[in-house]
């Protein structure tokens, strides 16, 4: 029996959060090829037949930081709804399994499960939701050691009915260890965006984030620097309370574009313990702007570095012949 | 920023040899015999003093993969006849050492 599953039939009966939207029928998975050099050439995030439930995923995005509190979570969830406003088909996966957030931040409902024990993630405004948080009880803690945690990681990708996605968002825990190091070797993800506060403090566990996903050979796709400023609402003057131009800096440090400098704005923390994303409640405002604004860039260099991969394989698999 | 060549064709030249194309153009032959003995898992090189467990000399040569296969973005793993399958060859090792 999977892990989730134990863990799904121990808090059933508890709290049932906002019911799911309706769940689109479990697709088949698509064949896989036998030999690596029958893999179309330019194939970007092809994902392992071992990780079946990814096969129709076209490519995954990480949200990440070597820094906690700096805002991760929203970013990657009010990325991922942006992407969904762009048209696209999107899901988000909590691999925080210490420190989850996406069930608050969404209220979304626990997975149903398959007959064959996949799991069928909830929808928040129609992107699709996982989440350790879904299956706990609130204010109970995961007490997990690595290797469980990779075990939920590893579920989380191939035993969910992600189905037809042009992005998956992977919203990572702070720091650079066990579950890093489980998704670079697990699938190839497609690109990293990397969350910062200004200050110093922050920027000298950003740029470990950096060297992490250059040494598994992941793109940054760009630095987001959270909490820039803050408007106060008497004078219109912008107050740069940790401290400014610290994104930027990273940014021109690692080569890579800075995508976004974000406002403080406490509607965005109201927003989030609502359960509401910010570019729901309010696109039209500064901040919900520049998420708007975030998701065409990230696409943007995302579909650069793409072309620039010189026919790069993604996943590839070659079964040795004896007596050749 | 190091080597951040990537595979661009992988196949099976002959019955020991394996070999790649990498992005750049730059083609890659190895022994898979070779491969076997330098192997860098934490089974086959002490993590604390790096120093070589593996004693090269009891890999026969009669070993081969069963299969290879990528490692996310930056790697590829090779499980062997022998029931070895915990090394881990970064492709930026790979291409220095082929």
């Amino acid at each position: 029996m999977s892990f989730l599953k134990r863990i799904q039939e121990k808090f059933s009966g508890s709290q049932e959060p906002r019911p799911a939207s309706p769940t689109p029928a479990p697709s088949a998975p698509s064949p896989t090829p036998a030999s690596a050099t029958t893999r179309a050439p330019g194939a970007h995030a092809h994902v392992p037949p071992k990780s079946g439930a990814l096969d129709q995923v076209k490519h995954l995005i990480a949200v990440g930081s070597g820094k906690g509190g700096v805002g991760k979570s929203t970013v990657a969830l009010n990325l991922a709804l942006a992407l969904a406003q762009e048209g696209h088909k999107v899901g988000i996966v909590d691999a925080d399994v210490h420190g989850p957030s996406l069930q608050q931040m969404t209220r979304a409902a626990r997975p149903t499960m398959t007959d064959d024990d996949l799991l069928v993630p909830s929808e928040y405004e129609g992107v699709k939701v996982m989440s350790i948080g879904m299956f706990a009880a609130p204010g109970q803690a995961q007490l997990m050691r690595g290797p469980m945690v990779t075990q939920v990681i590893r579920q989380f990708l191939t035993q969910v009915v992600w189905g037809e996605l042009d992005y998956l968002v992977i919203d990572l825990p702070p720091g650079t260890g066990d579950i890093h190091l489980t998704l670079a070797q697990m699938v190839p993800l497609s690109g990293a965006v990397l969350v910062t506060t200004p200050q110093e403090v922050s920027l000298i566990d950003v740029r470990k984030a950096v060297h992490m996903f250059q040494t598994v050979n992941v793109p940054v796709l760009g630095i987001v620097e959270n909490m820039s400023y803050f408007i106060c609402d008497g004078c219109d003057k912008k107050h740069y309370i940790f401290r400014s131009g610290g994104g930027k800096k990273l940014a021109a440090e690692a080569d890579v574009p800075l995508l976004a400098e974000l406002p403080l704005d406490p509607r965005v923390a109201d927003s989030g313990d609502a359960g509401v994303a910010f570019v729901v409640s309010n696109p039209s405002s500064a901040v919900g702007q520049a998420y708007l604004e975030m998701a065409k860039q990230v696409k943007n260099q995302h579909a650069k570095l793409q072309r620039d991969s010189d026919g790069a394989m993604g996943y590839f698999l070659l079964e040795w012949k004896r007596n050749v | 920023m190091s080597d951040q060549a990537r595979v661009k064709r992988i196949w099976q030249q002959d019955d020991r040899t394996l070999a790649i194309n990498w992005t750049d153009g730059r083609k890659s032959l190895y022994d898979v015999v070779e491969l076997r003995r330098q192997c860098r898992c934490a089974n086959c090189v002490d993590e604390m003093t790096r120093k070589r467990t593996l004693n090269p000399d009891e890999i026969p040569e009669s070993v081969r993969p069963v299969k290879v296969e990528s490692v996310g973005r930056y790697a590829l793993t090779i499980h062997f006849t022998d029931g070895h399958r915990t090394g881990i060859y970064p492709f930026e090792r790979l291409r220095e050492i082929g």
